[in-house]
C-alpha cells in the first residue's frame, strides 16, 4: 500500500440531493434554497473560483467534484491511490430546521453511497449528520453503522457551540461505539467573533488553523476525552504545525488551573497524543523545511499525520510534491498510508488487483 | 533576577495599574458622567471576566499573601509592590479598565479620557521611568482618534492600547484614521489580551471555562496579526509598530509559514501586500514574553528560537501582578548576552524610542 488520501471532496448539486429528499424537504429547498450564507459568497476565493481549473467536468448538470469518473481519472488513477476518504461538506450548516437538517444529511449519505461508494472500491465515505440536533445525528450514525464503506462521522470545524460542548458528546459517543473516528473538517458556521470578521479570503483561509486551536482547547477543557474514552478525532484541513505551541499553552494553563478541571486527570498533551489525528493539507511550508520536522516532533505527530490532497480545491497538495524531502522515508510512509491504515483499520497490504477490478465493474 | 523573579533593570513592557473604583476617576469626568455613574450605580469591575479575584492568573501567590491581589491604584502602591523590588529601567503601564463592556460609545470615550488623565496625574508625573499606554474607546474609532489627538502629545504615552478582542479586526480600514493620529504623535499600538466581555470569543460559540477564555487570547492575537498585514496597514503606515501583549509568542513561526504559503496562492486578492507576510510581521511586530508557554525541553526551546529566527521580536514583560504559572527565564538562559540584553531592554527601547535607558549588563 502506498497512499491513502484522507480529504477528498465529492460535491453534490442541489438537484442531485433533491432526488433523495421527501416531498416536504424538497419543496422547502425549491422555495427557499439553502438558508446558509455561503462562505464563498462572503470570501470569494481569489484563485480559480477556489477549484483546480481542470476539475470542472465537461458534462451538463455537473460541477467540480460531482463526477466520479473525473475524480477517478484525476486522483485515484493519476496517483495510484489505495483509499480516498470522501468528505461531502454540504451538510455543515446550523441554520436549518431539524426536520430539514435530518433529511438533508440523510440525502447526502444516500447520494454518497449510491453515486460514489459503489462506483469504485477505493472510495470510502464519511457520515454527514445534522450535528446541531445530536439525537438526529445519532440515528443517522446508527443507520450507517453496518455499512463498512462509511469509515467516519463528519463534523464541521465551526458550529453553534464549541465542539467540546456536552451538547455534542452523544455524536462522539455514537461514532466511537460503532468504531468510527470523528472527522472535523474546516467550514461550517463561520462567525469570527473573537477578533471580528476578517475582510479577505486570505485571512479567513489562514484563520482555519486558528479556529481549530479553539476547538481542540474546547475538547480538552470540556472533558470530552475523559467522557468518551475511546474517541478518535481527525482534524482536517486546518494545518499541523501549530499543534506544538497549543500543547505548551494547554499544559501550562492546566498546570495553573488544575483545580478548575477535576475531570482532567492528565496533562492536556496526553489527551492529544491519544485521541487526535491531523490531515496534512494545506501543509505549512517553512522557509527551512527541516523546521517542519521540528514542529511534527514537538507535537508528537509522527503517528498522527494523515496525508490529504483536498482534491479538487485550488490548494490541492500533490502526493508526489507536498511533503518536503527532509521528511525521511519512514515518516513519509507513515504519513502517506500507514497512519491512516491503522486509524481506519484498512489492511496495510494492497488487496489483490483482481478483487479490486471485480468491485469496480459492479 | 530579583527574589520575586523580576529581571532587574529591564524595560518591562507590561505591568498593570488600575483605579480602585470609579471614585478615583471622578475628578476627570464631567458632571453628567459623575451623575450617570452614581445614579446607574456603575461599578468598575476591574475587567472581571479577565482577572476574576480568585483566579490563579490574577495575582501571584506572593502578592496575594500580602493582600496585593489587585493592580496598584496609587504610585505608593506601585513603588512598594513593584518598582522597589524590580528596579526596572523603564516600565510601560497598562490600565485595562477601559476594556470593560460599555456599549454606550459616549461613556466609553469619557472613561478612556478619564483613565488617561488619571494615569498621567497618578503615575507619569511621579517617576521618569514610567511610560503608559493610551486608553481609547474600543467601540468607536472616531472617539479613539479624538482621544489620541487630545493627550497623545504627552511623551509619557508611548502606545495606543487596544483590546485583542474586537468587533472588527483592528487592521480594518475603519481604524486607519486612528493609526494616522497615533503616528503623527510617534505613538505605536499595543494589542493586549482580553476585552469585549460577554461576546462569544470563538468562531464556534460560547466558551464555558476560564481556561478556554484565557488561551483564546492567543488565537485571537493571531487573527489580528493577519488583519494588520492583509489590510495593508504597514504599507500605509510604514513606521507603525504593534506590540502583542500578554498573548504568548510560541505560536508565531508556524502561523507565518501558513500565512506566507496562502499569500503566495491568493496574493491577487490583496495587491497592496507587496512583501511576504512574514516580512511585514518581522518588521512591525513585537511580542511580550508573558505568558511564555514554552517547550518543556532545552532542545525544544532552542528549536523554537531557531524557528523564530532569533529573539529579535521578543520584549520582556513581567506582567505584574498577573501570574501565568511559567516564566520566560529558561528561554533567556539559552540566549547570548547580546540577545538577552535585546529582549530585556534594547528591542523595547527601540520600539518605544526610549533614549535614557540605563545600560543593562547581563548578570
Amino acid at each position: 500500500m502506498k497512499l491513502i488520501d484522507c480529504d477528498v471532496h465529492a460535491q453534490a448539486t442541489e438537484p442531485m440531493l433533491a432526488e433523495h429528499l421527501g416531498p416536504w424537504a424538497r419543496a422547502q429547498l425549491e422555495r427557499y434554497g439553502r438558508r446558509t450564507p455561503r462562505t464563498t459568497d462572503w470570501y470569494p476565493r481569489a484563485r480559480n473560483g477556489g477549484m483546480r481549473v481542470d476539475a470542472w467536468p465537461d458534462k451538463p448538470g455537473h460541477i467540480w467534484g460531482s463526477d466520479p469518473e473525473l475524480l477517478r481519472e484525476q486522483l485515484l488513477d493519476e496517483y495510484d491511490v489505495d483509499y480516498a476518504i470522501l468528505e461531502v461538506l454540504s451538510g455543515q450548516d446550523c441554520y436549518d430546521h431539524p426536520d430539514f437538517a435530518r433529511e438533508w444529511n440523510h440525502a447526502i449519505n444516500e447520494w454518497q453511497a449510491e453515486t460514489w461508494l459503489g462506483f469504485d472500491s477505493r472510495l470510502r465515505g464519511t457520515i454527514a449528520v445534522a450535528h446541531e440536533y445530536p439525537d438526529l445525528a445519532v440515528k443517522e450514525i446508527e443507520e450507517r453503522a453496518d455499512d463498512p464503506r462509511f469509515v467516519a462521522v463528519l463534523l464541521p470545524a465551526s458550529a453553534a457551540e464549541p465542539l467540546g460542548a456536552p451538547k455534542y458528546w452523544p455524536i462522539y459517543r455514537a461514532a466511537t461505539e460503532c468504531g468510527r473516528p470523528v472527522v472535523v473538517h474546516t467550514g461550517g458556521y463561520v462567525d469570527h467573533r473573537g477578533a471580528g470578521y476578517p475582510s479577505f479570503y486570505l485571512d479567513y483561509h489562514v484563520g482555519n488553523g486558528i479556529v481549530t486551536q479553539g476547538q481542540l482547547t474546547s475538547m480538552v477543557a470540556g472533558g470530552l476525552f475523559e467522557e468518551v474514552p475511546g474517541v478518535r478525532v481527525v482534524l482536517t484541513e486546518s494545518g499541523v504545525a501549530w499543534v506544538a505551541a497549543l500543547r505548551w499553552s494547554l499544559d501550562a494553563a492546566w498546570e495553573l488551573m488544575r483545580a478548575d478541571h477535576p475531570r482532567l486527570t492528565r496533562p492536556p498533551s496526553h489527551y492529544l497524543d491519544e485521541h487526535v489525528w491531523f490531515t496534512t493539507q494545506p501543509i505549512e511550508e517553512p522557509e527551512d523545511p527541516s523546521h517542519l520536522v521540528y514542529a511534527i516532533d514537538q507535537a508528537h505527530l509522527r503517528d498522527k499525520l494523515l496525508f490529504a490532497t483536498d482534491y479538487p480545491h485550488w490548494d490541492f497538495d500533490s502526493p508526489t510534491q507536498a511533503l518536503p524531502r527532509v521528511i525521511d522515508k519512514e515518516l513519509r510512509r507513515k504519513i502517506l498510508c500507514e497512519n491512516a491504515a491503522d486509524l481506519y483499520g484498512f489492511p496495510r497490504e494492497r488487496p489483490e488487483p483482481a478483487a479490486t477490478a471485480g468491485v469496480q465493474a459492479s | 533576577m530579583s527574589a520575586l523573579g523580576y529581571q532587574l533593570g529591564a524595560v518591562d513592557c507590561d505591568i498593570h495599574v488600575a483605579p480602585a473604583a470609579y471614585s478615583d476617576l471622578l475628578p476627570y469626568l464631567s458632571d453628567y458622567w459623575r451623575q450617570y455613574i452614581s445614579e446607574a450605580a456603575v461599578r468598575l469591575t476591574g475587567v472581571g471576566h479577565a482577572y476574576p479575584p480568585g483566579a490563579p492568573v490574577t495575582a501571584t501567590a506572593q502578592a496575594r499573601e500580602r493582600g496585593w491581589a489587585t493592580p496598584p491604584s496609587t504610585y505608593e502602591q506601585l513603588a512598594e509592590r513593584y518598582l522597589d523590588e524590580a528596579q526596572p529601567g523603564h516600565v510601560v503601564l497598562n490600565c485595562l479598565a477601559g476594556f470593560d463592556t460599555h456599549r454606550n460609545p459616549y461613556f466609553s470615550a469619557a472613561v478612556a479620557g478619564a483613565l488617561n488623565d488619571w494615569v498621567r496625574e497618578t503615575f507619569l508625573r511621579r517617576d521618569d521611568r514610567l511610560r503608559a499606554s493610551l486608553s481609547v474607546s474600543p467601540v468607536s474609532p472616531d472617539d479613539a482618534t479624538a482621544e489620541i489627538e487630545r493627550v497623545g502629545d504627552d511623551p509619557g504615552f508611548v502606545q495606543v492600547l487596544l483590546p485583542v478582542r474586537s468587533d472588527l479586526p483592528w487592521g480594518h480600514k475603519n481604524n486607519h484614521a486612528m493609526f494616522a493620529a497615533a503616528r503623527e504623535r510617534s505613538l505605536q499600538v499595543a494589542l493586549h489580551a482580553w476585552g469585549r466581555a460577554g461576546r462569544s470569543l470563538t468562531p464556534s460559540g460560547f466558551t464555558t471555562t476560564y481556561l478556554e477564555d484565557y488561551l483564546a487570547n492567543q488565537p485571537i492575537a493571531q487573527a489580528q496579526m493577519l488583519s494588520f498585514v492583509s489590510e495593508g496597514v504597514f504599507e500605509r503606515f510604514p513606521d507603525l509598530r504593534v506590540m502583542v501583549t500578554e498573548c504568548g509568542f510560541a505560536w508565531l513561526p508556524t502561523l507565518l509559514w501558513r500565512f506566507d504559503k496562502d499569500w503566495k496562492g491568493v496574493w491577487r486578492e490583496v495587491p497592496w501586500v507587496k512583501d511576504l507576510p512574514s516580512e511585514y510581521v518581522g518588521r512591525h511586530f513585537c511580542l511580550t514574553t508573558a505568558p511564555a508557554h514554552l517547550p518543556p525541553e532545552d532542545t525544544g526551546r532552542a528549536q523554537l528560537l531557531e524557528m523564530l529566527g532569533g529573539p529579535a521580536m521578543l520584549v520582556y514583560a513581567s506582567d505584574f501582578p498577573h501570574d501565568h504559572g511559567d516564566s520566560v527565564a529558561p528561554l533567556l538562559d539559552q540566549l547570548s548576552a547580546e540577545d538577552r540584553a535585546g529582549v530585556l531592554q534594547n528591542t523595547a527601547a527601540a520600539f518605544y524610542g526610549l533614549d535614557a535607558v540605563r545600560t543593562y549588563t547581563s548578570p
